[in-house]
């Protein structure tokens, strides 16, 4: 597998990179309901 | 006694010097770090100036948006002028993934700006202030959590990093109670889940952050990719709320006199982000991330000095702008001397390795990086006309838009703007000495 791949997966299975994508999606729904 | 024992007795003080040298470094690296946090307050609160110059009439959106155009402008040449884009792009060779986190981190903070506007609307900046600045709290509890910060510290410097974080809510409180008179809000509870909303977002925005850092990646590099999530997002935002691109476009258009003021915003606020990252980097998001939360206080005396707000106040109101004040710096001041121990060094140390085994970033690459040192095959590799053009281009559009201001309508104390202009600058040109010096601003 390429390197850039790996590192795409890295980050994919890194939970901490979920927290920010959570609420970043979090915030666009609040701003929605918000406006 | 044997050999390996004479060995180890010979090898033993070395190890110690060195050991006592990483430390000594490892000092003064956080010490630019509590310096770089208590000069990002100072420009990212006089970065509220240029925008209270324009006289209303454009739409929180376009200000915003405005604002980041300018924010765009300086995150590309700052960097260009400082280090060169070629330094930027060797920084992504040794960690391409960090692009990722750096545009989350941009459209993290475009959600949460916009947010803030919407707060402001519906319950005032006194209630929504001190809300959204609750960030830092959320930024402390995710450096202890992700990021082992103040793990192997001991309970004094728990003691000095938590207790001087929630002095300067309080403070923050005070402050924001005192700088707005609040009339009664028509959507309160719209707005206060607006500005907690913002403060989840920018308390998150540090994971990549420290991430970031943590891995090794100069700030000067990571605001470069920051700024795409943040321009991209905020553009998005702009069109959808303004119900188009033409709209957007004749609002721009017409406001074309005051925009000057806000891109300038966008510049100031620049600088001092920038040394909210070296803040970061160098002093932890527990310690780096309070600090440059005294903006609130230098917002402030801008407001009073600069802008005569709160003039013919009550006394009561007085003693609330100096107590939470006072109670503000207090709790600044508990942070900054909350110093780093080995054991917290190490722990740091550990989650910078782990960092590099995760995302197989080469692990000199961020153990000489993470000490403020150039790596091998990273070396400076100078300004090309790449960044002469970049640094022209910025130039020529913040000139063109001066060309076309107009002067502000507000009666403004140009000695007290002088004055502490001449504080910002100095407290600009002594820490980019130091991180010079220290750094080469790695």
């Amino acid at each position: 597998m390429s390197e850039p791949n790996d590192r795409m997966r890295s980050i994919l299975r890194d939970a901490q990179f979920w927290i920010p994508v959570v609420v970043l999606v979090g915030g666009l729904l609040v701003l929605t309901w918000i406006h | 006694m044997d050999s390996l024992t004479a060995d180890a007795a010979r090898v033993a003080p070395a190890e110690h010097d060195r050991e006592t040298g990483d430390m000594r470094r490892a000092g003064l690296l956080h010490t630019i770090g509590i310096v770089c946090g208590l000069a990002a307050g100072a420009w990212l609160g006089a970065a509220e100036a240029p925008t209270k110059l324009v006289t209303m009439g454009l739409t929180p959106v376009v200000v915003s948006l405005t604002m980041v155009v300018g924010v765009f402008l300086a995150r590309w040449s700052l960097p260009a002028l400082i280090q060169g884009t070629a330094h930027v792009a060797s920084d992504c060779r040794q960690a391409p993934h960090l692009i990722i986190w750096a545009v989350l981190a941009g459209c993290l903070w475009a959600v949460a700006n916009t947010l803030t506007i919407f707060a402001v609307r519906d319950v005032g900046l006194s209630i929504a202030f001190p809300l959204w600045n609750s960030n830092s709290l959320l930024g402390i509890f995710w450096g202890i959590v992700l990021f082992d910060e103040l793990r192997a510290a001991d309970w004094r410097r728990w003691l000095g990093v938590i207790g001087g974080a929630l002095l300067m809510f309080g403070g923050a409180v005070a402050l924001a109670l005192a700088s707005t008179r609040q009339t009664t809000p028509p959507d309160a509870l719209r707005g206060v889940i607006a500005a907690l909303t913002a403060g989840v977002l920018w308390g998150t925005m540090y994971i990549p952050y420290r991430k970031a850092y943590l891995t090794g990646m100069s700030p000067l590099s990571f605001i470069t990719f920051f700024t795409v999530g943040e321009l991209g997002m905020m553009t998005l935002l702009a069109v959808t709320f303004s119900a188009g691109v033409a709209p957007l476009w004749r609002e721009l258009t017409s406001a074309r006199e005051v925009l000057f003021w806000l891109l300038a915003g966008g510049f100031i606020w620049v600088v001092g982000d920038l040394f909210q990252q070296y803040a970061v980097k160098y002093a932890g998001i527990t310690r780096g991330i309070p600090l440059s939360n005294t903006n609130q206080l230098w917002g402030l005396l801008w407001g009073i000095l600069v802008f005569g707000e709160l003039r013919g106040g009550s006394q009561g109101l007085y003693t609330m702008v100096i107590g939470g004040s006072i109670v503000m710096a207090l709790g600044a001041g508990v942070i900054a001397l909350s110093s780093l121990s080995r054991s917290e060094h190490a722990s740091w140390r550990a989650a910078a390795e782990r960092e590099a085994k995760r995302y197989r970033v080469h692990v000199d690459f961020t153990r000489a990086r993470v000490a403020g040192n150039g790596a091998t095959g990273t070396a400076h590799t100078g300004r090309t006309w790449i960044d002469w053009l970049l640094v022209g281009v910025a130039t020529a559009i913040l000139v063109w838009f001066a060309s076309i201001a107009r002067p502000p309508q507000l009666q403004v104390s140009w000695s007290w703007a002088a004055g502490l202009t001449i504080v910002m600058v100095a407290a600009a040109a002594g820490c980019g000495a130091a991180l010079w010096r220290t750094t080469r601003f790695n």
